[in-house]
């Protein structure tokens, strides 16, 4: 089994700007990925390449083994729903869906319609609600019946509620299609709540990649005294630091078990993790870590 | 996708549709007093090159009669561009607008087929309605076209095979427009301007050679030898056959209404003559084919760069 999307080297430069740069990554099949990252991390782009919609500067990518670009017969295998799920306001519910099995030849109305449970056909696109527009962009997105789902910040205008259940509905879809998901989000509370794989970008560049499991178990924080900083037996790098008063907190990989007693060692969790990944390197005002859960955010 | 061009553009279609119809109306309304009129004045019988005694009454009366509708149906030189700006500009730039490429171009249609589609589906509707329209015009104009020919712009470019290809030109250019500039208004805008650029270009440019002009040269002008040639130039020569500046020319007249004697006698007697050059009527459709064949190679032309255009462009 290949790995739905592969990217070596991918680099996008918009005039000046490299809105992503040198990213290699292989999205392990049927995994729910979370590609976390802050505003203009370079995550619209690269969802933005695997469809297609933009073409790389440099590198090159295989989604479902083929070129995108070359082979743009390969999107019948991808759903997509772009930020916003743009959709045409003008349609009802059920144009939207005659449009889908319009142009998709393998269109599985029995996939789509669990979707489709509570809005009415006549509907207008443009009367609908965030979160019944959410659904009809992913009945859409998920009646082609494709191998890879990308969505790109599907909870940005949903409450909270509505949010849980498009994941619900998300989740039951995409396993008994058995494809793959790629949530693209800057809210990492979402990301993590359904995420077993992680991709994190930050200005345009890969940060962080693995499985959950796998990032959790190669990061510890560290509490001690301050004091200058030396090698520490276990530790492959040290990401994050962060010193109040007396008191010294490291984020750090380990490659193997910190055993140096004058260190506390706690596991962090995904969420911070991330955050702590997605935090400048040098955090402005120190504040004291919480006693037991340590934050790395405000 | 034949539903799918529907449903996009039913308004723009049914509009369109409706146009044509009203102009139907019109056509029949105005065309049928003016038919009548033909009959019963046996203007037939008058067609230059006759010359029935009291023709040139009979004529004139007809032309001052519905001279005036004429000059109001030349006005449908504007169609094809509102083709252009109406159904070509916003097809790719409305999409790309509002977002909603990102929603079409990602479903499993490769967007080179789904631009194909919907542009080749307007195309016909389009080339359809234009066909139409260019019928009723040649039903509608038939009695002027007798007295007056086709053959020059006024004529000839609201009928025959030219009104389809104009058509087709103004989508084909609007669809790129939209493309390359992303915004509707603007590329309604640059549809019009190239539009009317381009149809002006061929016009004063390329038509008057599309085959060498006939020449002509005689004494006097003889009213109605050429009603029906589209008349390209219309000098006076010296007996070696040098052209005559018109200062030359008003100064001879003047001359000769200060001495009393006929301007034109007088003229005559310079040697001078009138030198016409023409394109003649009966090539009105070679000319039609010609141009028709232009404007549908521009437009298939200006196709394929869109769809290279909008494969290779980001989004």
């Amino acid at each position: 089994m290949t790995a739905p999307l592969v990217m070596r080297g991918v680099g996008k430069r918009y005039r000046r700007r490299w809105a992503l740069r040198d990213c290699t990554l292989a999205i392990p099949e049927r995994a729910i990925v979370g590609l976390a990252g802050a505003n203009g991390a370079g995550k619209s782009t690269l969802l933005g390449l695997t469809v297609g919609l933009l073409a790389p500067t440099e590198g090159s990518l295989e989604v479902l083994g083929r070129d995108p670009r070359l082979e743009p017969e390969v999107l019948a295998g991808v759903g997509f729903v772009a930020r916003e799920a743009p959709l045409y306001r003008s349609f009802t519910v059920g144009d939207t869906i005659r449009f889908a099995r319009a142009t998709n030849p393998g269109w599985d109305a029995s996939v789509a319609g669990e979707f489709l449970t509570r809005l009415s056909a006549g509907d207008r696109v443009s009367a609908l609600t965030a979160g019944e527009r959410s659904r009809l962009a992913l009945a859409v997105a998920l009646g082609k019946r494709p191998r890879l789902v990308l969505l790109d910040e599907p909870f940005e205008r949903l409450d909270p509620l509505a949010a849980r259940e498009f994941l619900q509905l998300l989740m039951d879809g995409v396993s008994e299609l058995e494809a793959t998901v790629v949530i693209a989000s800057h809210v990492i509370a979402d990301i993590e709540r359904v995420s077993d794989h992680i991709v994190l970008l930050g200005d345009g560049q890969v940060r962080l990649e693995g499985s959950a499991e796998e990032l959790i178990s190669t990061h510890r924080l560290l509490t001690g005294a301050a004091r200058p900083l030396g090698r520490i037996a276990g530790v492959e790098e040290i990401v994050r630091k962060r010193s109040s008063g007396r008191q010294m907190t490291l984020l750090v990989r380990i490659d193997g078990r910190v055993v140096d007693p004058s260190w506390s060692v706690d596991e962090i969790g995904l969420e911070d993790l991330l955050l702590a990944y997605m935090a400048p390197e040098r955090l402005p005002g120190p504040e004291a870590p919480e006693k037991g859960r340590l934050r790395w955010h405000g | 996708m034949a539903w799918v061009t529907w449903r996009q553009h039913r308004h723009q279609l049914l509009i369109g549709l409706a146009l044509i119809v009203a102009l139907a109306l019109a056509a029949l309304v105005t065309g049928l007093p003016m038919q009548t009129a033909y009959e019963r004045e046996a203007l037939s019988s008058c067609l230059p090159p006759a010359a029935r005694s009291g023709c040139d009454i009979i004529v004139r009366h007809f032309q001052s009669e519905y001279g005036g509708r004429v000059d109001v149906a030349g006005y449908l030189i504007l169609l094809p561009a509102l083709v252009g700006m109406f159904i070509g500009a916003p097809l790719l730039a409305r999409e790309l607008e509002h977002g909603t490429h990102r929603f079409a171009w990602t479903q499993s249609l490769t967007r080179r087929r789904w631009l194909l589609s919907k542009t080749l589906l307007l195309a016909l509707a389009v080339t359809l309605g234009a066909v139409i329209l260019s019928a009723i015009v040649m039903w509608w104009r038939h009695p002027f076209d007798g007295l007056e020919g086709r053959m020059s712009p006024g004529g000839f470019e609201i009928q025959g095979v030219v009104v389809p290809a104009y058509a087709l030109f103004a989508l084909s250019l609007g669809v790129l427009a939209g493309a390359a500039l992303r915004r509707s208004l603007a590329a309604m805008s640059l549809t019009l301007a190239v539009f009317v650029a381009v149809r002006l270009a061929v016009a004063e440019l390329l038509r008057p050679r599309y085959r060498s002009p006939e020449h002509e040269t005689m004494a006097g002008l003889v009213p109605g030898a050429h009603a029906r040639d589209w008349v390209l130039s219309n000098s006076l020569v010296d007996a070696v056959g040098r052209h005559i500046t018109s200062a030359r020319e008003d100064l001879a007249i003047l001359h000769a209404q200060q001495a009393r004697i006929d301007p034109q006698e007088y003229l005559l007697s310079l040697g001078w003559r009138r030198a016409l050059s023409f394109q003649p009527a009966d090539r009105f459709w070679t000319f039609q084919l010609i141009e028709a064949g232009i404007f549908v190679a521009l437009a298939a032309a200006l196709l394929a760069v869109t769809v290279w255009f909008v494969r290779r462009s980001p989004s």
